[in-house]
């Protein structure tokens, strides 16, 4: 895992988090919400940011699955060796089938 | 992306192959940052009539953003956006989280403004404006400060480590961060009262959340404006990608005139460029060094440009010393460069159909805003029909439902409203009448309805609940609910 990619998946989520937080939190009052049907003791502020950091948790774990996919098949069968950080860059992740 | 800059910079016919040579003592100078194998970017501090205009913008935007939290109106603080309590205070107005519409008007509006400005003239909003450019300006201006000119800060870098790299690295350091605490701060302060949280601050009481927003802020504006810089506009930035779409060949950009340029060349100052064969470009390579991503922009429109014009202001002044009209980079568009049009010219096809669409429905949503502000009624009701207790007989053989109404006074004057109800003939309010709610406060009241029995069949039927303002029968709303008769 490189850095680069690393900011490919929080970045984005980032972004996402905060936005879904807006919305969802001006359609829903944090006092109105039950945890498993009881209260849930927090203040407005304590929800907004922990419910901010979920949605963020959320959106990073969709981006993370992304890159997770982005690797070729050919990837996969090479094995070790290509892991992140190469998928799709160049030219020689290609499948290529008169070696194979 | 990268496709899409190739594409941009081949209508000019000049291909793209990343900077120019750098100069002696600079080509080693990578690190791994954030994003790529980066080379460090040393800008040179710019003056002229463009960076005037950028300072300007810093110090208006900053001091908006820094003074406003300050600013009390009505006994308070006049620009809130209060998430404790659900309410946004903007001067007189006060919005409720139903109001969110509103927010969306407002984005709306935001978008087409960049629409219409990129349209017009590319990336302004990039060069002068934004938070990510005007704090880099700041950041920029502490570390000449106290690193000195651009090639003192690259030898600086170079330098082995000793008392006198630590002295200034620590300085320029602490600068930046006791900037960005006082950023995140006043960020802070617009969420929760300012002059509360600065006592909080000042007695080391604030609430955990609100430390860790500062904090987090305050780490944010000193990640980004002093490490990230740049690579925030060209790696993190949706809209530097996507821009393009927004640009055409009338869209005025930094545009570098190749017919006049060209063939550059370095010369003595008396020399007769025309004799030389050379174009007005003397390859001085100041267009370069005060770039702030670093680009060369005589290798046409680049998707890194942000548009600030830093090196229209360093070419002028070479072509000043030169004694070569001012120009070669300028403010113009990819037609009238490649067309050779009269600055006339291109303004007229700069003001094209698609700026006055732009503007048209700008205007549009503007005038709508302003129009929806201006009928808010500032009251809300909601009828909620009480989930405990169906319809009930009572006294005088009369029919009884039980609600809960729930008025919100989005005014910051206490309102006295009458309480009425219509639909079924006979129908009456038995509860109180007559209630009374505080400045922009929301109370629920029990509301109890009855009509007479045998007036409808059994079944449910609809009636209405009208509240009004006793003192301006304009600050009024209906609400409809349901009559159960068993």
């Amino acid at each position: 895992m490189n850095v680069q990619r690393l900011i490919w998946i929080l970045w984005p989520s980032f972004i996402v988090g905060g936005v879904a937080t807006g919305v969802f939190f001006t359609l829903f009052d944090p006092r109105e919400l039950a945890l498993f049907g009881g209260e849930l003791g927090l203040s407005r502020l304590a929800v907004y940011s922990i419910g901010f950091f979920a949605f963020w948790l959320f959106a990073a774990a969709s981006s993370a699955l992304t890159c997770f996919f982005q690797r070729t098949s050919a990837d996969i069968n090479r094995g070790e060796g290509s892991s992140a950080g190469h998928s799709g860059d160049t030219d020689r992740d290609a499948p290529d089938p008169t070696h194979r | 992306m990268a496709e899409a800059a190739a594409a941009q910079s081949g209508q000019n016919g000049v291909k793209v192959n990343g900077a120019a040579a750098p100069p002696p003592g600079e080509a080693d100078e990578t690190e791994v940052a954030l994003y790529e194998v980066r080379k460090k970017i040393y800008p040179r501090a710019v003056h002229g009539w463009f960076a005037a205009l950028r300072w300007a913008l810093v110090w208006l935007t900053q001091i908006i953003f820094y003074g406003l939290p300050w600013l009390v109106w009505n006994d308070r603080q006049a620009v809130l956006f209060d998430l404790a309590a659900r309410k946004f205070y903007i001067f007189s107005l006060v919005f409720w989280p139903q109001d969110f519409i509103y927010l969306t008007l407002l984005l709306v509006i935001a978008a087409l403004s960049l629409f219409l400005f990129t349209a017009l003239a590319g990336r302004v909003w990039c060069g002068y404006a934004c938070p990510q450019t005007v704090y880099t300006e700041i950041f920029l201006w502490v570390e000449q400060k106290i690193e000195g000119g651009r090639l003192e800060r690259m030898r600086l870098d170079q330098a082995a480590a000793g008392p006198r790299k630590l002295a200034l690295k620590t300085a320029k350091h602490a600068v930046w961060i006791a900037i960005a605490l006082w950023t995140g701060f006043t960020f802070v302060g617009y969420f929760t009262p300012i002059r509360e949280l600065v006592n909080a601050v000042g007695s080391f009481s604030t609430g955990p959340w609100e430390t860790f927003w500062i904090l987090f802020y305050g780490f944010a504006t000193y990640g980004n404006a002093g490490w990230m810089r740049e690579q925030v506009c060209k790696y993190m930035c949706p809209y530097a990608r996507f821009q393009g779409v927004m640009f055409d060949r009338d869209t005025l950009i930094v545009t570098y005139d190749p017919g006049r340029g060209e063939p550059r060349g370095g010369r003595s100052r008396k020399a007769d460029r025309r004799a030389l064969g050379l174009g007005d470009c003397v390859n001085c390579d100041m267009c370069v060094q005060v770039c702030p991503t670093g680009i060369d922009i005589r290798n046409g429109l680049q998707y890194e440009c942000i548009g600030c014009a830093a090196c229209i202001d360093a070419c002028d002044q070479v072509m000043d010393r030169m004694g070569y009209p001012k120009g070669l980079i300028r403010y113009s568009t990819e037609n009238a460069i490649e067309k050779g049009f009269t600055a006339d010219q291109m303004k007229r096809r700069v003001l094209r159909t698609r700026v006055f669409v732009y503007a048209g429905i700008l205007l549009a949503v503007i005038g709508a805003l302003f129009v929806a502000l201006y009928v808010r009624v500032p009251l809300k009701v909601e009828v909620l029909a009480d989930r405990g207790s169906l319809m009930r007989e009572v006294e005088g053989g009369r029919l009884e439902n039980v609600y809960r109404l729930r008025i919100s006074n989005t005014q910051e004057v206490p309102h006295r409203y009458r309480i009425g109800a219509s639909g079924i003939e006979t129908l009456t309010v038995a509860s109180e009448n007559e209630v009374e709610v505080p400045p922009a406060t929301t109370r629920v009241f029990p509301m109890r309805l009855r009509i007479d029995r045998g007036v409808v069949p059994k079944g449910s039927h609809r009636i209405e609940v009208e509240v009004r303002a006793r003192e301006d029968a304009k600050i009024a709303a209906r609400e409809r609910a349901v009559f159960l008769v068993r």
